[in-house]
């Protein structure tokens, strides 16, 4: 189902972009250039998520959160800012936010993001059990399979695969795995996450003859569905 | 606030106190002398008067008028003040007359005066003299008045004293508290500096020492707060005019990698995207050297971090690329280690150190990360170490070591970042001296500042 989303940004070109990631992705996007229309539209018209510059020509995106939350607009909220230290991440988060995002972004993280809200809010959270394609992960009992097959996975990596498949079939970024996985908002020098991810992959693949994980050149990785 | 035991007002007001103790003790000695010998005095010369107006009757009368005299003057009780004594007597001290039983310790040979006894229990001042050859005559006055006058006067010092002692605490400390407040309020803008506003509207220059004070207080907090919201709203923009064009170009570049291009360009174009990612983290890690930098000493924000747990964390997370790189990673980590900071660049500045052991190590390398309580956390590895000149140099922004070898990535902020973290923390990152018979390679020391 397609989310209706409010997008509050004073840069067109910026605006154009996003509306162009959610074309692409089949939701609808209602952009409003400043930030007393944006919250009269969003006072008048339901939206599954609000994308929210952090800095605007009158009023801040800190400001727009706490008056939405104060009329009593609980519609989640993804900080969409140029502002990307983590001092500033931790302003917009505590300023009410409920996800924050730095430019320039990946366009598959801005849509899972947009997407992991959207289930939240909705209580479509996952169950104890995640099955995709020929994958299963048990979230209490902390196991993987493959066809049935267990998988020896350490713990470190049964969180990543966990977040793989909380995501799957959908493009995961470095970035969020370095956020979700190793709660860091910076990216090391050195080439950790790739290496990670290339142990986990040899643990999916180990004894099967279809690859489990795609590398997406330049932006990230995308769990596949393991099936014959 | 400051405990009372050490708070200079308290100390003030208890010096008065004391002070006050002491010069009423001084002043009552004083009085009491000199009303004491103002009193012999008066004694004596009553003695004096007495005695030349019986020499006179002797060398009228001679012996026999002189008794007499004396006897009367005896039977005579003084309406008030003190009684009269004598003692008419010949050499060996025998009595001719008087009414004191026994001659005093005193020489009629130079008309000696002082203190003697009268009776059991009384005072008096008397002086002796030779009438004659042997007689001589001794006339003594009470001094017991004395006793009562002087008592009352420490009576009423002692009285008087407890008033005035309770009105100098009492007044002392109302002006200690006058004090303490426009003191606290200071001392109160310091500790908070966001809410140190309208201090320097408090204080007047034209007022005393403290509105003065308070004034410059005021205007200099007031100068930190304009800066540090003109340093934050440059760096706000500097990053916000920065990211928004390179947002732009990064669209571009995804534009075009989703015409599915032939591999070779879309690697390139992959790379450019990374370049562009480059560049972010070097301005951030600018705005954060910076900001880590302003910061140094500011001990608000910081929260209780396991750093054994963030350690070795980060120790997990680089093993399988130290073990890429063919290196072996090794750590050794005291449990429950924690420290008051900021999480994320504690995290920053672990990191840091392990990229920089990853860059520098060559293959068949060993990198041991060591935490102790302290906290101390060590990074040692056995490559090539830094070149003497160098060993300060490594912690400037944007300085590159040689590498393996290879095209040495990174922004030369690393290290940089590193420290100002450590130091944001009350911490100090060093490059340890290289043993001599040692493996050699870089040791890099994070421990509390001394």
């Amino acid at each position: 189902m397609p989310m209706r989303i409010l997008y509050v940004e004073d840069d067109p070109r910026s605006a154009a972009a996003v509306g162009e990631i959610l074309a692409a992705s089949g939701d609808v996007l209602v952009w409003e250039e400043n930030g007393s229309a944006a919250l009269l539209r969003a006072g008048m018209e339901p939206f599954d998520v609000i994308i929210l510059d952090r800095m605007l020509g009158d009023i801040d995106g800190l400001t727009i959160t706490r008056r939405l939350r104060e009329g009593g607009i609980g519609t989640p909220i993804l900080m969409l800012s140029a502002l990307g230290r983590s001092s500033d991440r931790a302003d917009g988060l505590d300023g009410g936010a409920d996800d924050y995002l730095a430019k320039p972004f990946e366009p598959e993280e801005l849509v899972a993001r947009l997407r992991a809200l959207h289930r939240r809010a909705t209580g479509r959270e996952h169950s104890a059990v995640i099955i995709y394609g020929a994958f299963e992960c048990h979230l209490k009992a902390r196991t993987a399979f493959r066809e049935n097959r267990h998988l020896a996975l350490s713990p470190k990596e049964f969180e990543l695969f966990r977040y793989f498949m909380e995501n799957a079939g959908e493009v995961v970024t470095r970035e969020m795995l370095l956020r979700h996985v190793w709660k860091m908002d910076f990216d090391p020098q050195t080439n950790v996450v790739d290496v990670n991810i290339g142990r986990l992959r040899r643990k999916l693949e180990d004894g099967f003859d279809r690859p489990a994980l795609e590398t997406i050149l330049g932006s990230g990785y995308r769990l596949l569905d393991g099936r014959r | 606030m400051i405990e009372a035991r050490r708070s200079i007002f308290s100390r003030l007001v208890a010096g008065a106190i004391v002070l006050s103790l002491v010069l009423l003790a001084g002043l009552w000695w004083l009085t009491h002398q000199t009303v004491s010998s103002t009193l012999q005095e008066a004694a004596r010369a009553e003695v004096d008067v007495d005695l030349a107006g019986l020499a006179d009757i002797y060398a009228t009368g001679g012996t026999a008028e002189l008794q007499a005299r004396i006897a009367d003057r005896i039977a005579l009780t003084p309406v008030e003040g003190s009684t009269s004594h004598y003692l008419l007597a010949d050499d060996s001290g025998r009595r001719i007359a008087g009414d004191l039983a026994q001659w005093p310790p005193l020489d009629p040979a130079v008309s000696e005066s002082g203190i003697i006894t009268i009776g059991t229990n009384s005072r008096g001042f008397a002086r002796a003299v030779q009438l004659g050859p042997n007689l001589r005559l001794v006339v003594a006055r009470g001094i017991d008045i004395e006793a009562p006058v002087l008592s009352s006067i420490a009576m009423a010092f002692a009285g008087g004293g407890v008033v005035f002692i309770a009105l100098v605490a009492l007044l002392g400390r109302f002006a200690a508290l006058g004090l303490q407040r426009r003191i606290e309020r200071i001392n109160l803008a310091f500790r908070e500096p966001q809410d140190g506003a309208g201090l320097a509207a408090a204080g007047r220059i034209d007022g005393d020492e403290i509105d003065e004070l308070t004034a410059h207080s005021g205007a200099a907090l007031a100068r930190v707060n304009d800066l540090l919201a003109a340093y934050k709203d440059t760096s706000e923009q500097l990053a916000h005019e920065i990211r928004t064009p390179l947002s732009h170009l990064d669209n571009r570049l995804v534009k075009a990698l989703a015409q599915k291009p032939d591999p070779a360009i879309a690697e390139k174009l992959a790379e450019a995207r990374s370049e562009i990612r480059r560049i972010v983290q070097t301005l951030e890690s600018l705005l954060d050297i910076a900001a880590s930098k302003a910061n140094r000493g500011d001990r608000s924000g910081l929260a209780p971090v396991d750093l054994s747990a963030l350690v070795t964390g980060i120790c997990e997370l680089y093993a399988g690329s130290a073990e890429e790189a063919g290196l072996a990673l090794d750590w050794t980590i005291a449990p429950g280690v924690t420290i008051n900071g900021d999480e994320r660049q504690l995290g920053r500045l672990v990191t840091n150190m392990l990229d920089n052991a990853l860059k520098y190590v060559p293959r068949g390398g060993h990198v041991a990360i060591t935490l102790e309580p302290g906290p101390v956390l060590v990074v040692a590895d056995d490559g090539p170490g830094v070149d003497p000149q160098d060993r300060e140099r490594i912690f400037d922004r944007f300085y590159r070591g040689r590498g393996k070898g290879e095209q040495t990535s990174g922004s030369g902020l690393g290290l940089a970042l590193a420290r100002a973290i450590a130091e944001r923390h009350g911490l100090t990152l060093t490059l340890e001296e290289p043993a001599a018979d040692g493996p050699g390679g870089a040791v890099f020391r994070i421990a509390a500042a001394k």
